[in-house]
């Protein structure tokens, strides 16, 4: 049971960040982005195909990222633009199928160029022992890695003015542009960032398990019930809500079977739609 | 230093105020006045760049700044401080007078003269915006509005929903503004306060101008004084 709820611990920091990358999204510019997954599995290609052509791994990482994040600037920048014209539901309706376009189109040009294609970071060293549970050097990289960036994001929130001046935006966006904050160039910065995140959660999932170039959906979905459970907007709530949820889903896993765990986390977003719809840590509107 | 020439604003193709014009001289404190639903907010909305106007021309220090966004209209040195406040109901004082100052660091100078005008604002300096009360709310507003130090403040109904002694309090503090130079710009509904406080005014009715003059001038006519003074 320990190791099972370890495992769940390492698979929700991962989740938690997948959905701090949608939900920021969304919650400055009201677009949900479907493409989401892809972002991450288009990173997870570049990393393989980079270190398949000899490049060092943490210089194909870093590509990776960047790849991410460039696939975030393309979107902000062509598709998204029309998008924003549009306000309320008009908006996030408009965002829901562009993206939704841009996984099928993407989904399909990998599946076409690259079939088997996929990333699995081998990292070396024995396994440590936590708990009585022996954890692979894998997952506790992997786990570090997703507190490292949680840290990071939070310091970025609370304690830099440009972090202050994107939760402006998403608590009075009127607010913020009297101030002189520009909103475009706030959603330009934050879908690069939200590009880059989607990188960095294929990169640590590819130290435990591997990740293929038909993982994009799968991506969105655990990002999108994560978010929903979180509370739309909230780095901490993303934070709680991906722990809890990564248990929910290696318990139910081992102890009911793979097949029924996307129908239960679905069920938890159900259950915290109905009960609690701002989220766990979300705020009321 | 301010000068609006026909400037025609509204929703969806209907304007809601047509070809209003009005100047604002540097170092004036100048009132809009107007029943509700005049067209006050909509004229400050789109002057300020948070609305799109539909015709008509503002220059600001000679630049032509019509349909220059609310953003970039701050940093040329308009601060506006809407009705409805804006302010960032999860942010604390302090940090809502730090984003006042974006993208600059704020001066140490500015926050002493916001804290000097507002008392209130630093004993809360720690609060967050939503717990605070409409009076302090207001004053966070404008403070937050002179962070950016602007050359031209523009309120919109200032004394919205607060008691009649914070309605005095907040004209006091736009008194000391005035006196350190700042050039005001004030749409408001409760006339006499605005009336004691501005040098010229212009009457706003049903989205046109239907009057204009000093104060003096104003408050000794009929229609203004049945309208706006309550004396028949």
């Amino acid at each position: 049971m320990t190791a099972t709820i370890l495992d769940g611990i390492v698979l929700g920091l991962q989740f938690g960040i997948l959905a701090v990358g949608l939900t920021l999204v969304y919650g400055l510019g009201g677009v949900l982005n479907l493409a989401f997954g892809q972002m991450a599995v288009v990173a997870a290609l570049v990393v393989s195909l980079a270190m398949g052509a000899g490049i060092p791994t943490i210089a194909s990482i870093g590509l990776g990222l960047l790849a991410g994040g460039v696939f975030g600037l393309l979107l902000d920048t062509t598709l998204l633009r029309p998008v924003y014209r549009r306000r309320g539901e008009a908006r996030v309706l408009l965002s829901l199928l562009l993206t939704l376009g841009v996984a099928f189109v993407v989904d399909g040009l990998l599946l076409w160029r690259f079939p088997t294609e996929g990333l699995s970071l081998h990292i070396g060293g024995d396994a440590v022992e936590i708990l009585g549970v022996r954890m692979r050097t894998g997952s506790l990289l992997a786990s570090g890695i997703a507190l490292a960036a949680f840290v990071a994001l939070f310091l970025f929130f609370r304690g830099t003015t440009l972090g202050k001046a994107v939760r402006s935006i998403i608590q009075d966006e009127e607010g913020a542009r009297l101030v002189g904050i520009d909103p475009n160039r706030m959603r330009t910065l934050i879908l690069i960032l939200s590009g880059a995140l989607a990188g960095l959660v294929a990169v640590t999932r590819s130290m435990t398990s591997p990740v293929t170039v038909t993982q994009g959906v799968s991506f969105t979905i655990f990002a999108l019930i994560v978010t929903v459970v979180g509370g739309l907007g909230s780095v901490a709530g993303a934070f709680l809500a991906g722990i809890i949820l990564g248990i929910v889903n290696t318990v139910s896993s081992f102890y009911i079977g793979t097949f029924l765990t996307y129908i239960i986390l679905l069920g938890a977003a159900a259950l915290t739609i109905l009960l609690r719809p701002s989220g766990l840590l979300g705020v009321p509107e | 230093m301010l000068e609006v020439r026909a400037f025609s604003a509204g929703y969806k193709g209907n304007d809601v105020v047509r070809e209003v014009s009005f100047h604002v001289e540097l170092g004036e404190a100048v009132m809009i006045i107007g029943s509700n639903g005049a067209g006050k907010t909509t004229l400050f909305r789109a002057m300020c760049g948070l609305l799109e106007s539909s015709a008509g021309e503002v220059i600001f220090e000679g630049e032509a700044v019509a349909g220059m966004p609310a953003q970039r209209l701050v940093r040329r040195g308009i601060g506006f401080v809407p009705a409805e406040r804006h302010l960032f109901p999860r942010m604390t004082v302090q940090e809502h007078l730090t984003l006042g100052a974006y993208p600059k660091r704020p001066d140490p100078e500015t926050i002493s003269i916001v804290f000097d005008l507002f008392p209130r604002l630093a004993e809360r300096r720690r609060q967050h915006a939503a717990t605070m009360s409409g009076g302090e709310q207001q004053m966070l507003a404008m403070g937050r509005a002179l962070m950016s130090k602007p050359s031209l403040l523009v309120l919109d109904e200032p004394t919205t929903g607060l008691a009649p002694k914070l309605a005095h309090e907040a004209y006091e503090a736009l008194g000391v503004l005035r006196r350190q130079g700042l050039t005001l710009l004030v749409a408001e509904q409760q006339v006499p306060l605005a009336m004691a406080f501005c040098d010229r005014g212009y009457v706003l009715e049903n989205g046109v101008i239907e009057l204009e003059g000093t104060s003096e001038e104003l408050a000794s006519d009929p229609r203004v004084r049945q309208a706006y003074l309550g004396v028949t």
